[in-house]
């Protein structure tokens, strides 16, 4: 009897042993390659992160990289408990600007190596606090993201427009939506239900009104939205979907990938969206031809205004190392290589982005038209008004959009809903 | 009937002695109260792991503010005041509200619909499977595919148009109030099968003899329906109303997440997806968990009296 027992103790103990060593024993403490676990929404397509996966590898054999990946719209709540356990992945992605900013209690500063980094990228500063480089920086990017306007120029054809010389003004883009609406076609594809075309169309009239400074103010929760410009910016916008130039049953649906695949169908003339990752050139390229796609940027409303030629550009998705990783070095190392030269090209050759690196080989680029036209717009870039909004704020802008569209709301009353949305926003208050 | 007057036997002192004596079945009792405690204890542990301490887990969050995901300080009733000024807040409870209005055609429908089963209407195997086919659907896909269904050209209004039904073909999800009972009614079609099962189970426990009978007494469907059926299933019907009255109020979390993500404007915002909006979108942790609270008392007091009628009912002894 005690024989057995204590077999049985033994063999306990031996489980326990084998059981703590398997989940104690960290990387340091073996000599084997470190698995870093790193969460994307695989920005640029699933092709691109498996290149990224086998190039980084084969260059750092010491490193493995475990890809857990998440679709962009369930991210927040993915990664979410991952920062309130603080534990989780050793890498994690989050879009520049004030998501970042939301979020950086669970991200290491770069310090001095962001500079490092940050020396060969076409770099707007969105990694880090308050959009300035002298502040703590949490991640580091690698594409470059801001919003265009897209045409199908078949149909601008079809309502007696010029496909060559699309509307660049306000009045121009009312007028050309007549002519679309009479060709029997749907002007501007558009999905209110969720916040990406408020985030998207947002900066590009606030072109028109704000300044860098006012920009800045939006960001610090300084520049009330009761403010006459900011209440002008509102009243454009109501004027996209109050003037019938969108599809009737734009606040039911969504923008990906309700309002999108109304462009794609050829169905509409104007689709406003990103230039990087989905719903890009070279997707809208795919479904409609190259030859037929074109891009502008975002028609003018007050042409004197300091930034109304300019673009609303921005990086795209920034990684960065983990408060909570005992890899800080391996991490380190994976989102040095992410920003560099090398990854930039896989970026360009397999994502077909917009690369920050300016060393990226210019021949590597792609040749669509559509893809030459957004470079000479990216040229000439500002701050991107949309990454200022808090969460509270973005939704409060979409659901507001959504009434103002059915004739629930008043322009005047939706300034207020924001500005009461800027109050109940707690990182803005911490950021006061 | 007679009464005997004969006199009660006076107890000896024997018995008087047994009486007084501690009684001789303790230690049984006492085996048995360990027995009950240790299969209990199981139970008890989860109920207080699973449900108690995510309980207090959330008061003690809801007392707390936060920035972020960073670690907040002590609120104390800050973020409970909050709400009253807080026009979501106040209007997802008032959705609320209007949704357990709609609480009669949860309860009724899919009784009808049990008791056509169960007089075998014409049928009546095949429509078994059919009702409870939508509930084994997970809600997110219905939420996807009445997203297509209730579309402005999409097959409800293209079946309402060639029935010449065409003031009728609204926009579904676009309007203040279509929207918000549009989604009820997805929810209730998702849902109504599982009541059907529920009260199929409770009518198999009525003999066979009585329903005959109200038959045989000339008493119609709605007849039989109302002066025997319910009566006879007052306990189901309660039950199936208070997992309806609390089931309302947090099952619809995927149907408003894949159908209208609580649009248009605030139209079909509910508590439960206010909760998931300002803890994880809003990242207000604190003020998150109060609108939870307030969403748990809200679900409590709904349920409290018939959870009450319920137990009186399951602890009154036969007549």
């Amino acid at each position: 009897m005690f024989r057995r027992r204590f077999a049985g103790v033994v063999a306990a103990g031996a489980a326990v042993a084998a059981l703590l060593t398997a989940c104690g024993g960290g990387d340091g403490a073996t000599d084997g390659p470190v698995t870093l676990k790193v969460l994307t929404w695989e920005p640029g397509g699933t092709e691109y992160w498996q290149q990224v996966k086998t190039t980084f590898e084969a260059s750092h054999p010491d490193i493995k990289l475990e890809m857990q990946s998440v679709p962009f719209d369930k991210y927040p709540e993915v990664q979410g408990p991952y920062i309130t356990s603080q534990s989780g992945p050793d890498v994690m992605a989050n879009n520049a600007g004030l998501e970042l900013f939301d979020r950086r209690g669970a991200y290491v500063p770069l310090g001095e190596k962001a500079a490092q980094i940050n020396k060969d990228l076409v770099t707007y500063s969105g990694a880090c606090e308050g959009f300035d480089t002298a502040k703590p920086c949490y991640g580091v990017p690698f594409s470059y993201q801001g919003n265009v306007l897209y045409f199908n120029k078949d149909v601008l054809r079809n309502a007696g427009l010029d496909p060559e010389q699309p509307p660049a003004t306000w009045a121009e883009f009312g007028a050309a939506c007549d002519a679309v609406t009479k060709s029997g076609k749907t002007c501007l594809a558009l999905g209110l239900s969720g916040t990406f075309p408020a985030y998207w169309d947002f900066p590009e009239i606030a072109r028109n009104y704000l300044s860098e400074d006012d920009i800045r103010g939006l960001l610090a929760g300084t520049l009330s939205w009761t403010d006459p410009k900011l209440v002008a910016v509102l009243e454009k916008l109501a004027e996209i979907t109050t003037s019938g130039w969108t599809n009737k049953n734009a606040p039911s649906i969504t923008m990906l990938p309700d309002g999108a695949d109304i462009f794609q169908r050829g169905d509409a003339a104007f689709a406003g969206t990103i230039i990087s990752d989905a719903v890009n050139w070279e997707a809208f390229g795919k479904a409609l031809g190259d030859d037929k796609l074109g891009v502008t940027r975002w028609p003018v409303i007050n042409a004197d205004a300091p930034l109304a030629k300019k673009f609303s550009g921005i990086e795209g998705a920034v990684y960065g190392v983990t408060q909570w990783s005992d890899k800080k070095d391996a991490g380190l190392e994976f989102i040095t290589w992410l920003a560099g030269k090398e990854n930039g090209e896989l970026w360009v050759k397999y994502a077909k982005g917009q690369p920050l690196n300016k060393n990226v080989d210019p021949s590597l680029l792609p040749s669509s038209p559509a893809f030459r036209t957004i470079q000479e717009l990216v040229a000439d870039p500002t701050l991107h008004a949309g990454v200022m909004l808090s969460g509270p704020e973005a939704d409060a802008l979409a659901r507001g959009w959504q009434q103002v569209t059915l004739g629930q709301l008043t322009v005047d009353k939706w300034a207020t809903q924001m500005q009461q949305a800027l109050e109940r926003s707690p990182t803005k208050k911490q950021g006061k | 009937m007679t009464v005997s007057t004969a006199p009660v036997a006076e107890p000896s002192a024997a018995d008087q002695s047994t009486r007084s004596r501690p009684p001789s079945r303790r230690p049984g009792r006492a085996r048995e109260w360990w027995l009950g405690a240790v299969l209990v204890l199981p139970a008890l542990a989860l109920v207080v792991m699973f449900k108690l301490v995510p309980l207090v887990r959330g008061v003690i969050t809801s007392l707390e503010s936060s920035s972020g995901f960073d670690s907040g300080g002590f609120a104390g009733a800050d973020n409970y005041t909050r709400m009253f000024d807080d026009p979501m807040v106040l209007t997802s409870f008032r959705n609320a509200l209007l949704v357990v209005a709609t609480l009669p055609f949860w309860v009724v429908i899919p009784l009808v619909l049990a008791v056509f089963i169960h007089q075998r209407a014409p049928g009546w195997t095949f429509f078994r499977a059919v009702y409870f086919v939508p509930y084994t659907i997970a809600p997110i896909v219905v939420g996807i595919m009445f997203r297509q269904i209730l579309a402005p050209d999409g097959p409800i209004n293209a079946l309402l148009r060639t029935v010449g039904l065409e003031p009728l073909a609204i926009e579904w999800l676009n309007g203040r109030w279509s929207a918000l009972f549009s989604l009820v009614a997805v929810a209730l079609w998702s849902f109504f099968g599982l009541g059907v099962m529920t009260y199929l189970a409770g009518l198999a426990t009525i003999p066979e003899e009585v329903m005959e009978a109200a038959y045989l007494d000339g008493a119609g469907f709605w007849r039989r329906l109302f002066s025997v059926v319910v009566p006879m299933l007052r306990p189901t019907v309660a039950y199936w109303s208070v997992l309806c009255a609390s089931g309302v109020l947090i099952w619809l979390f995927p149907l408003i997440y894949a159908l209208t993500q609580g649009g248009p404007g605030d139209a079909t915002m509910l508590p439960e997806y206010l909760v998931f909006l300002t803890t994880f979108q809003f990242l207000d942790r604190g003020y998150g968990s109060a609108i939870g609270i307030a969403l748990f008392v809200f679900v409590a007091l709904l349920s409290v009296f018939s959870v009450r009628h319920m137990f009186t009912e399951g602890t009154r002894k036969p007549r």
